[in-house]
């Protein structure tokens, strides 16, 4: 009997460990299903246009307050801390080139993408999850109407465009930051100050940054379609499905975008 | 809200286009001006007269029979230039980038599109300089910068020469 | 007497959850136009009978056949065209919350039939007449509805498109007596008009009897008695006595 205890005891981390192995593959199988279906429910026509344009109204209008205050204090954070650093240099004259650089490449994107993780994948969580929970998917699909092509699709064409142009607005906040700082603070020139910017920054800096921000509107999109549609178990479910959503867009964010930085140094040389 | 963050976006980008200088390339006219070295020049770098903005560097590439780098300046239409300008390559200090300050000259004529700057001066080479400097007396030269501060990328080879 | 082909049949359905089966080779049919009603304890799988049938789950083993033709595990093009056929009433009456009453009433002429607004709303203030509810409720939200209002707007969206079968899933739960009996007499008015055959589960006996042209009750699986609305309270079946008397001790135990 005691010996049966034990090797049981034994054999549970195992078994622990290859469960949660199978659940992830098992999670990124169930994933890549959905976002196969709703690609091809928003790559295809039918189209809702006008929730299209609702989620379009909703992820980027709406969001534009939260992304432009992040983009502001994080450019005139970021021009503070690269002027001390190009002071151990004597190089403080290149602090607009860089915090540019780093704007627009890194900081407008993932800032940007970060924020709406946090606004509009739970918010996308949310209201799916709360239909599934109430059987409004049910009924729609009982109503003729594929849920993929009502709810999914939109969401997901709507992160996509909506992200780059946020960052676009990032980028120009955040920069805008970077010389409010730079010359009520640092003593800079205005007019140097932005030529030395525009002068240093390449079409690719930006551009980069773009294509990463589609990416991440992708996936925050995706993520909180994915819980949404998922969740099960009433209110908590619902509450699940919006934590679920925000943590694992985060976490796809950066991952991808150090894949894509990656790429993209690469790419250029 | 949304709108409020919009306006200031849009307000600081027209008004950083307004002050980097030549918003439009449309109009702008090319002429050309040849160096015995480029150095860091590259497209994109800021072409100059009397410290302000008038162009840009559109291209620069390699005269395969002279082995002179050819640059291609983009210059804002309403500055005429007298055809005995003089383009030099020149930075910011040491760490500013490379771009052309162009002088003008006296001459009734001015340069077309298409024509050519003739009298140019390439870039400096600091570390050769620096070199020249250290080198025959062995030991350290007060004239060379701090230093501590990274040069720009500059080849080592040859001092500069006059075209 | 020949048979008719019944309009809906579940044929041997098993559907597991878990590991339990929840239906255990049911074995059900409706004639065309007439009305049945199931009954069982909680948690016996009602909902799944139906959700089996609409396609939303998929079982196990076993065939549903829609006018004699299988309709497991169909395509999902297929099925909509199915959907057409059909109107559901869900227990919540699952409205959609940003739509306006109307839009949700005239949710599938807009959306999957591709009828115009105007003539959508047209129809959709007429659906909602039937059920006797005013105009004005049409640009109204859902969650300005009481759950009474907001049932009966769920049966107009459901009736609109004058569906060949109506499914009813709990029609009356979390409704008072009188309303109930309103809701129970507009089902069955809208049944009656439209012809259709119609599908129901409850437990609300007063209901069953009201709709239904025939009942069977549903346990452990599968379908333990069935017979015409009538003898629901003459039958001498121990299962359905205790059910229709409402004891706690009986051949029904309750192992949820």
């Amino acid at each position: 009997m005691a010996e049966a205890e034990a090797a049981r005891r034994v054999a549970n981390p195992i078994q622990v460990l290859g469960r949660s192995t199978l659940a992830a593959v098992r999670m990124v199988g169930s994933v890549g299903v959905f976002a196969v279906r709703g690609v091809a429910a928003a790559l295809t026509p039918p189209w809702f246009l006008s929730q299209l344009w609702r989620q379009i109204v909703a992820i980027g209008f709406f969001s534009l307050p939260v992304v432009g205050l992040t983009a502001v204090f994080t450019g005139a954070a970021l021009a503070l801390n690269i002027f001390t650093g190009g002071g151990r240099f004597n190089a403080e004259q290149v602090m607009p080139q860089i915090v540019a650089l780093g704007i627009t490449r890194e900081l407008g994107p993932v800032l940007a993408a970060l924020m709406l993780a946090g606004r509009v994948s739970a918010a996308i969580a949310a209201e799916i999850g709360a239909m599934r929970a109430t059987e409004q998917i049910d009924a729609m699909r009982t109503l003729s109407t594929d849920p993929f092509r009502y709810l999914v699709g939109p969401r997901l064409l709507a992160g996509v465009l909506m992200l780059p142009l946020l960052t676009a607005v990032a980028d120009t906040i955040g920069v805008a930051g970077g010389w409010l700082v730079a010359t009520r603070v640092l003593e800079f020139s205005p007019t140097i100050y932005i030529r030395n910017t525009l002068d240093f920054l390449q079409a690719w800096d930006v551009v980069s940054g773009l294509i990463k921000a589609a990416v991440f509107g992708f996936i925050v999109a995706l993520m909180g379609c994915y819980h949404g549609y998922n969740a099960s178990g009433g209110a908590r479910g619902v509450g699940r499905a919006t934590t679920h959503a925000v943590v694992s867009s985060a976490i796809l964010i950066f991952a991808s975008d150090y894949l894509l930085t990656t790429f993209f140094t690469h790419a250029a040389q | 809200m949304g709108v409020v963050v919009l306006a200031l976006a849009a307000g600081f980008l027209t008004y950083s286009l307004s002050v980097g200088g030549v918003a439009t390339k449309r109009g702008n006219y090319e002429i050309s001006a040849k160096f015995g070295e480029a150095g860091s020049l590259a497209p994109g770098a800021a072409v100059s007269v009397a410290g302000v903005k008038v162009g840009t560097v559109s291209q620069v590439t390699l005269e395969p029979k002279t082995y002179l780098a050819v640059a291609k300046l983009s210059i804002d239409p309403t500055v005429k230039l007298p055809a005995d300008s003089t383009a030099k390559i020149t930075s910011d200090g040491l760490l500013g980038g490379a771009h052309i300050a162009i002088a003008p000259g006296a001459a009734l004529d001015d340069l077309k599109p298409g024509g050519e700057i003739e009298n140019t001066q390439g870039a400096v080479d600091i570390f050769g300089l620096i070199g020249s400097v250290i080198r025959p007396q062995g030991g350290a030269s007060s004239d060379a910068a701090a230093s501590s501060t990274p040069a720009p990328a500059n080849p080592a080879t040859q001092p500069a020469e006059s075209y | 007497m020949t048979e008719a082909i019944p309009k809906l049949a579940w044929k041997g359905v098993t559907k597991r959850f878990d590991g339990r089966a929840v239906l255990d080779g049911l074995d059900l049919s409706v004639a065309p136009g007439k009305s049945l009603v199931i009954i069982g304890g909680s948690g016996q799988g009602k909902s799944v009978t139906i959700k089996t049938a609409l396609g939303l789950m998929r079982p196990e083993a076993g065939k549903i056949e829609l006018d004699g033709k299988n309709v497991v595990g169909l395509s999902e093009g297929a099925r909509r065209k199915l959907f057409s056929r059909v109107g559901v009433l869900f227990q919540g009456a699952a409205l959609f919350d940003s739509l306006t009453v109307w839009e949700n009433v005239a949710f599938r002429l807009i959306n999957a039939d591709g009828v115009p607004r105007k003539e959508a709303r047209e129809r959709a203030i007429e659906a909602l007449d039937q059920v006797r509810l005013a105009p004005a409720v049409a640009d109204r939200f859902p969650s300005e509805l009481s759950g009474g209002m907001q049932k009966r707007a769920g049966l107009a969206r459901a009736v609109v498109a004058r569906p060949e079968i109506l499914f009813f899933d709990e029609p009356t739960t979390g409704l008072d007596p009188i309303t109930a009996a309103a809701i129970n007499q507009l089902i069955s008015d809208q049944v009656r008009r439209l012809g259709s055959t119609a599908v129901s589960i409850t437990h609300d006996l007063a209901s069953a009897q009201t709709i239904g042209d025939e009942i069977a009750m549903l346990h452990d699986g599968r379908i333990i008695w069935r017979g015409p609305a009538a003898e629901l309270r003459t039958t001498g079946n121990p299962y359905v006595r205790q059910f229709v008397e409402g004891r706690a001790e009986g051949p029904i135990s309750h192992a949820v």
